[in-house]
C-alpha cells in the first residue's frame, strides 16, 4: 500500500489568514484585505495631493498684478517673480506636482499586489523627500505672505499688501493649497507605514 | 477465511505503520520548522542594529535641535553707535517668525527626549510593531512641524541678507553683523534636525516591513 504525505498546506493558511472580506477582484491566492483597501487610498490620496500642488503652483504663477495708477516713469506691479522666496515656491510645487503624477503608476502596482514590499518602501522614500520639499516651499512662502501682509517696524519693513491687495490674495491662497498638499504627504506617509507591516502569518 | 482475515490484520497493521511514519514525518517537519524559526531568529540583529542606528540619530537631532534653539533664543545685537536716546538694537523676537522657529525647536526637542525611551524600547523589543507605528506617526507630524518652522526663519534670514528692491526692503544684515551670522547658524542645527528626522522615519519603516 503505497502512502502519499498530503500535508494540508492550502486550508490552513486560509484558516490561519482568517476570514477579511476582498476588495475587487484578486488574482493572487491572498486576496489582500485591508492592504488592497490602503493601497486605494494611497491612490486616491495621491490624486487629491496632485490637484492641490498643481494648483498651488498655479495660482502662485499667475498672481501679478498691476495698479491702475501710474506715473511717467513708475508703473506699479507685483509679479511672483520679484520675490526669490516665491519663485522657489512655484519651482518647488511644480516638481512635487510632477513627482506625485510619476508615482501613481507605482501607486497602482501597489494595488494589484497588495503583499510586495519593493514598491510601496520605494514610493515611502520619495514621498518623505517630497514631503520635505513641499513644507519647506510652503513654510517660506507663509513667512514672506505673514510680512508682507504685517510689515516689521524693527526692520523698517513695509507692509506691501497693503497696496497690492490682489497680489496678496492669490499668494495667500497659493500658500493655503500649499499646506493642504502637506498634510496629503502627511497622510500618505502614515499610510505607507501600516501598509508595510508583515503579518504574522 | 483465515487467509483473508490474516491479509486483513496485515493491512491494518501496515496501515498503522504507515500512520505511524506519517506521524513521525510530520512532526520532524514542525520541529524543522520551529528550529529553522529560532534560527531565523538569530536575523533579529538586523533589527537591533537599526533600533541602535534610530537611538543615536535621535540623540543627534536633540543636540540640533536644542542647540538651534539655544543659538538663536540667545541672539542679540547692540550697534555701537547707539545714542542715550536712540539705540540700534536687533533682537530675535523683534521678529515673529524667529518666535516661531525658537518654540518649534524647543517643541521637536522635547518630543525627541520623550521618544527615547520608545527607541530604547524597540531595541530591547526587536519584534515591536505597535510602538514603531506610534513613533512613525509622531514623527512624520514633528518633522512637518521643524521643517515649517526652519524654513521660514530661513526665508527671512535670506531676506535679511539680501533684501528686496521691489518691495523697499533693506537688508538688515549690512549694520546688525553678528547678529546675522548667529542666526543664520542656528539654521544649521535645525536643517541636521529634519535631516535626522527623515532617516528616523524611514529606519521605522524599513524595521517594520522586516519579516522576524
Amino acid at each position: 500500500m503505497s502512502t502519499s504525505i498530503d500535508i494540508p498546506a492550502a486550508e490552513s493558511s486560509a484558516a490561519a489568514k482568517g476570514k477579511a472580506p476582498l476588495i475587487g477582484t484578486s488574482t493572487t491566492s491572498h486576496g489582500g484585505g485591508y492592504k488592497k483597501g490602503i493601497a486605494i487610498c494611497d491612490f486616491l490620496l495621491r490624486l487629491g495631493a496632485v490637484i492641490a500642488a498643481l494648483s498651488a503652483a498655479a495660482t502662485m504663477a499667475t498672481s501679478d498684478e498691476t495698479l491702475p495708477f501710474f506715473t511717467q516713469f513708475f508703473q506699479f506691479e507685483a509679479s511672483y517673480d520679484d520675490l526669490p522666496t516665491f519663485q522657489f515656491f512655484v519651482i518647488a510645487m511644480a516638481i512635487v506636482a510632477g513627482y506625485l503624477v510619476l508615482s501613481l503608476p507605482f501607486s497602482v502596482v501597489a494595488i494589484i499586489r497588495p503583499y510586495a514590499v519593493g514598491p510601496r518602501l520605494l514610493l515611502l522614500v520619495l514621498d518623505i523627500v517630497a514631503l520635505t520639499l513641499n513644507t519647506a516651499a510652503a513654510a517660506a512662502a507663509a513667512a514672506i505672505v505673514y510680512l508682507a501682509h504685517n510689515g516689521n517696524s524693527s526692520s523698517n519693513w513695509l507692509a506691501i499688501c497693503q497696496q497690492f491687495g490682489d497680489f496678496c490674495q492669490k499668494a495667500s491662497g497659493a500658500v493655503v493649497a500649499g499646506f493642504v498638499s502637506v498634510v496629503v504627504f502627511m497622510l500618505l506617509v502614515v499610510i505607507s507605514g501600516l501598509a508595510l507591516r508583515k503579518q504574522k502569518n | 477465511m483465515r487467509g483473508h482475515s490474516y491479509k486483513y490484520v496485515a493491512t491494518q497493521v501496515k496501515f498503522f505503520i504507515e500512520k505511524g511514519k506519517f506521524l513521525l514525518i510530520v512532526s520532524n517537519i514542525r520541529m524543522s520548522i520551529v528550529e529553522f524559526g529560532q534560527a531565523k531568529g538569530l536575523t533579529s540583529t538586523p533589527n537591533r542594529g537599526l533600533a541602535i542606528v534610530d537611538f543615536m540619530v535621535r540623540l543627534l537631532a536633540v543636540a540640533g535641535t536644542l542647540g538651534g534653539a539655544i543659538v538663536m533664543a540667545s541672539t542679540e545685537e547692540t550697534l555701537p553707535f547707539s545714542t542715550q536716546f536712540v539705540r540700534f538694537r536687533a533682537e530675535y523676537d523683534d521678529l515673529p517668525t524667529f518666535t516661531l522657529f525658537v518654540v518649534v525647536n524647543f517643541i521637536v526637542s522635547g518630543y525627541l527626549l520623550l521618544s527615547i525611551p520608545l527607541s530604547i524600547f524597540n531595541i530591547v523589543r526587536n519584534t515591536a510593531k505597535n510602538t514603531r507605528i506610534l513613533l512613525i506617526i509622531f514623527d512624520t507630524a514633528m518633522m512637518g512641524l521643524l521643517t515649517a518652522g526652519a524654513s521660514a526663519a530661513a526665508a527671512i534670514v535670506y531676506l535679511a541678507h539680501k533684501g528686496n528692491d521691489r518691495a523697499n526692503w533693506f537688508a538688515i544684515c549690512r549694520q546688525f553683523n553678528s547678529f546675522c551670522e548667529r542666526i543664520s547658524g542656528s539654521l544649521i542645527g535645525s536643517f541636521v534636525g529634519v535631516a535626522a528626522f527623515i532617516l528616523l522615519i524611514l529606519l521605522s519603516a524599513v524595521a517594520l516591513s522586516r519579516r522576524n
